[in-house]
């Protein structure tokens, strides 16, 4: 199938592109066979040359959402839009790897991460003319540490150590937490803690959750919608506040942006190379190679906010209680050829639970290499003893196990089909559920399937993500590991708590082995040639600093 | 006649509230309540907040008192709440059934002219060979999935020849071709049924009676065959209100239009138990309403059906 990648003429893509049309059911087995070779990925070409002023964006996402509260649920359709129409008080800058000013001009915590001190920028408004002040800070800190209750919003899982908030001066707040927390600053870089006008605050669930009644300090203002079908942003000319490393400290470029939303994955390479859309997310390995040799762009935005695609392990069923077995499946992965066969150039292997540019990131690829033969000797170890099928079994139980996932990702399902294969040469039979968003509504509170399949926003450290009992990853609160999380969360000092967090991956992925790690997270854009446009580290489109060359 | 009404009517409405009572058991069914199933999608969320929201939205109470306040509520066209959004489930639904119902109400006209339209052909044609090709449209129809012919034709008229755009945009064939899409498949089930149906008519004697009398071939097809054929096409309309249904949110889907499609397709990712248990009613009504309306009109369309006892549908008489 490498041979038909490698081949640009038209007219064999275009009959490949019907095929894939046809085959839609069975797209993972294409995205299998074809998935390689797609080379030609080209960066982001921004900053190339002076950006022009004016025009409008269209931006393709992938499904229609009417939920745009702050903080609720995280999806990346609802983080994507709100990120241009929210501010934060702090914004992570993926290139240095630090928090930087953004609506707060300075913060600095308290020696033990108890009290954490803002100065906000002056003259913010939000775009109903509320002034951005310390007291609209507080009433959002309120609103995210506690949620609104009158409103039944909840709150922000990232703030589960606030306490209360303070205003000093106009332009001071000072936060109290219940306990240190180490993460609460970068938590405040968030989409979900994105600062919204204290009007907003006062409308009901409904209310907050429309996107024409969400009034932000944002570079971009609601001014339309169709309901399902797109949402229209103008840029907010009086725009000055941008994080400090943003290139364009003013109004954005862009005289407007128009969502719109593609859910039909076969479309949105097409629609990009046919110039109907300048930016889509969402775009398939298998037609990276098409987009980027017409003359158009593949722009991977790495998820360094998020954890890496993992297999979480839930122990429930009992044929995971022991860790070696846990070792052996982590081994028994061969990342590399997952990268080949299924993946492409946009994809990068996982080398721990966090992505490669996070902080405090420590690269455990050597431990995570192949190595079938120690995976069978640590299943010898643990008792489970080849069958005459090949399947291993102990005290009369087949080593077979359920893997879950929602349909989210477009290369979830054929990455389980080729760990099913990888597997089966150890003794271990998957069972492979992902892509069934059926089976996941049951699934995913079972603690007997095996694996869920996922990755996730982690503002707050590892701890939220893997620590509490009802954490939808493991479904088991392990000892150790919260105490390992409650250290790290109390670490007061920066080194510390950068030792402590490097502890937490190796506890997770390779003595405990409770996260197969698979690659780190992206998510890929194909944009229109002349389209110019980078990605927070939250793989949110900053279309702020976007610009196109034909305006 | 009034009792006959009266009868279908009250049987149509026990079957409404059998299946929202099947909808409502299928839902406690579930591990964990629709509020726990609906958080849990996203990172772990504490127990109070769980249960705080379980409060609000009364999934604490014990489930006889659940079932008869959400039933009350429906009969007040309350369906509960998005927990998505925070929307009533009726409101959100209400706002986009009308793209939907465009969509497939225009399919629906579609499929009935097309159907007609190959039968008509079909029979009417002298050609041997025109009628074998046109008597094959429909199973090939049947054969082509909905969103298959939507991908192709959007290819082709969107992405390689730039007449029409990906997205809805009011324009002719924004609506025209998805209308195609979806009425070319509703088509194929009600053609074949009226094309076996027109051949049992054609076997009968009072045709040759009719031939004799010096009708011509057309008089006889729209006139006599078509009447005393259309019953098990009726019966077949009815049913095929469900492919209406599933072919809506599938060519919605494709063509990135607003309705009933999307909403399907949201409630499912985002796991809102309540927004999806609404579709489902909704779904359930009208197969059941549709159908209602058929047996509606099968005493007119066969005046035997009244005088037999009015007991059963009218369908079991085999016309």
């Amino acid at each position: 199938m490498a041979i038909q990648e490698s081949e640009g003429s038209r007219a064999p893509r275009r009959v490949r592109r019907l095929q894939a049309a046809a085959l839609l059911g069975a797209a993972a087995l294409l995205l299998t066979a074809c998935g390689g070779n797609a080379g030609g990925t080209t960066q982001s070409a921004a900053g190339s040359s002076e950006p022009v002023k004016g025009g409008t964006l269209v931006y393709a996402e992938v499904t229609p959402i009417n939920n745009f509260q702050t903080q609720s649920a995280r999806f990346y359709e609802k983080a994507n839009v709100l990120n241009s129409v929210l501010d934060r008080l702090t914004y992570f800058d993926a290139e240095s790897g630090k928090l930087v000013p953004w609506i707060a001009s300075s913060f600095k915590a308290n020696g033990d991460n108890t009290e954490f001190t803002f100065d906000l920028k002056p003259g913010v408004t939000f775009s109903d003319g509320t002034k951005l002040d310390a007291a609209a800070v507080k009433a959002n800190l309120d609103a995210l540490g506690k949620g609104v209750e009158k409103a039944q919003i909840q709150p922000n899982v990232d703030f589960s150590a606030y306490k209360s908030a303070e205003v000093v001066d106009q332009d001071t707040v000072k936060v109290q937490l219940k306990s240190a927390d180490a993460n609460f600053l970068r938590a405040t870089s968030s989409v979900a803690a994105g600062l919204v006008s204290p009007k907003t605050l006062e409308l009901d669930n409904a209310g907050q959750s429309d996107i024409k009644q969400i009034s932000g300090s944002g570079p971009f203002v609601y001014e339309s919608e169709k309901p399902d079908e797109e949402v229209v942003l103008a840029k907010r000319a009086d725009y000055k506040w941008a994080p400090e490393t943003a290139k364009n400290q003013g109004a954005a470029y862009l005289d407007k942006v128009v969502v719109k939303y593609l859910p039909e994955v076969a479309h949105r390479a097409g629609a990009v190379q046919s110039g109907q859309v300048d930016l889509v997310r969402g775009l398939q390995p298998a037609d990276e190679a098409a987009v980027a040799s017409s003359g158009n762009q593949v722009l991977p935005a790495p998820g360094i906010d998020l954890t890496a695609n993992t297999a979480a392990v839930r122990i429930g069923s009992g044929k995971l209680a022991d860790e070696k077995v846990r070792r052996a499946l982590q081994v028994g992965i061969d990342r590399q050829a997952l990268k080949d066969t299924v993946l492409s150039d946009s994809y990068q292997i996982a080398g721990s639970i966090l992505n490669h540019k996070a902080p405090g990131f420590v690269d455990l690829s050597a431990d995570l290499a192949y190595n079938p033969e120690q995976a069978k000797k640590l299943l010898d170890e643990a008792g489970w003893v080849p069958g005459a099928d090949g399947i291993r079994a102990k005290d009369g139980r087949k080593l077979e196990v359920t893997v879950t996932t929602s349909n989210n990702s477009v290369v979830i399902k054929p990455a389980f089909e080729l760990i099913e294969q990888q597997w089966r040469a150890i003794g271990v039979k998957l069972v492979n559920r992902a892509a069934d968003n059926t089976f996941l509504a049951t699934a995913l509170q079972d603690p007997k399937v095996e694996f869920f399949g996922t990755r996730q926003f982690a503002y707050g450290g590892l701890g939220p993500v893997f620590g509490p009992e009802t954490n939808t990853q493991t479904l088991n609160a392990d000892k150790e590991l919260n105490a390992l999380f409650a250290d790290e969360r109390a670490a007061a000092d920066a080194d510390k708590h950068k030792e402590l967090v490097a502890e937490e991956q190796r506890a997770l992925v390779t003595d405990k082995a409770l996260a197969l790690v698979l690659w780190d997270e992206v998510q890929v854009y194909g944009a229109h040639e002349g389209t110019h446009v980078e990605f927070t580290s939250g793989t949110a489109p900053i279309f702020q600093g976007a610009w196109k060359a034909n305006g | 006649m009034g009792r006959y009404v009266a009868l279908r009517i009250g049987q149509a409405l026990l079957v409404v509230w059998l299946a929202y009572t099947v909808i409502f058991l299928a839902v406690q069914l579930l591990p964990g309540d629709p509020v726990t199933i609906f958080l849990s999608t996203d990172a772990a969320v504490d127990q109070a907040t769980i249960d705080n929201m379980k409060r609000q939205y009364g999934y604490d109470q014990p489930l006889p008192v659940q079932y008869f306040a959400q039933l009350g509520g429906l009969l007040h066209g309350d369906v509960g709440y998005s927990l998505a959004s925070g929307e009533p489930v009726a409101a959100r639904i209400g706002g986009v059934i009308g793209s939907t119902l465009a969509l497939a109400l225009s399919a629906f006209a579609t499929a009935v002219g097309l159907a007609l339209a190959v039968v008509a052909a079909a029979t009417l044609t002298r050609s041997a060979a025109l009628r074998k090709l046109l008597t094959n449209l429909p199973p090939l129809f049947a054969a082509v999935p909905v969103f298959w012919l939507g991908l192709v034709l959007l290819e082709l008229l969107s992405i390689r020849w730039g007449v029409m755009s990906l997205f809805p945009d009011g324009s002719f064939l924004s609506l025209a071709v998805p209308v195609f899409v979806l009425g070319v498949h509703v088509s194929a089930p009600i053609a074949q049924v009226l094309l076996k149906s027109i051949d049992t008519v054609y076997n009968q004697p009072f045709i040759d009676v009719l031939r004799a009398k010096g009708a011509s071939a057309a008089w006889i097809f729209f006139h006599h065959a078509l009447k005393n054929a259309a019953g098990p096409a009726a019966t077949i309309t009815g049913i095929t209100v469900g492919t209406l249904l599933a072919g809506s949110v599938i060519t919605e889907t494709v063509f990135a239009r607003s309705g009933l499609g999307a909403v399907v397709l949201q409630a499912v990712t985002t796991q809102d138990v309540p927004l999806v248990q609404g579709l489902v009613l909704l779904t359930a009504t009208v197969f059941v309403a549709v159908n209602l309306l058929v047996d509606l009109l099968y005493p007119l369309l066969d005046p035997r059906i009244l005088k037999s006892n009015g007991q059963g549908s009218p369908r079991a008489l085999g016309v």
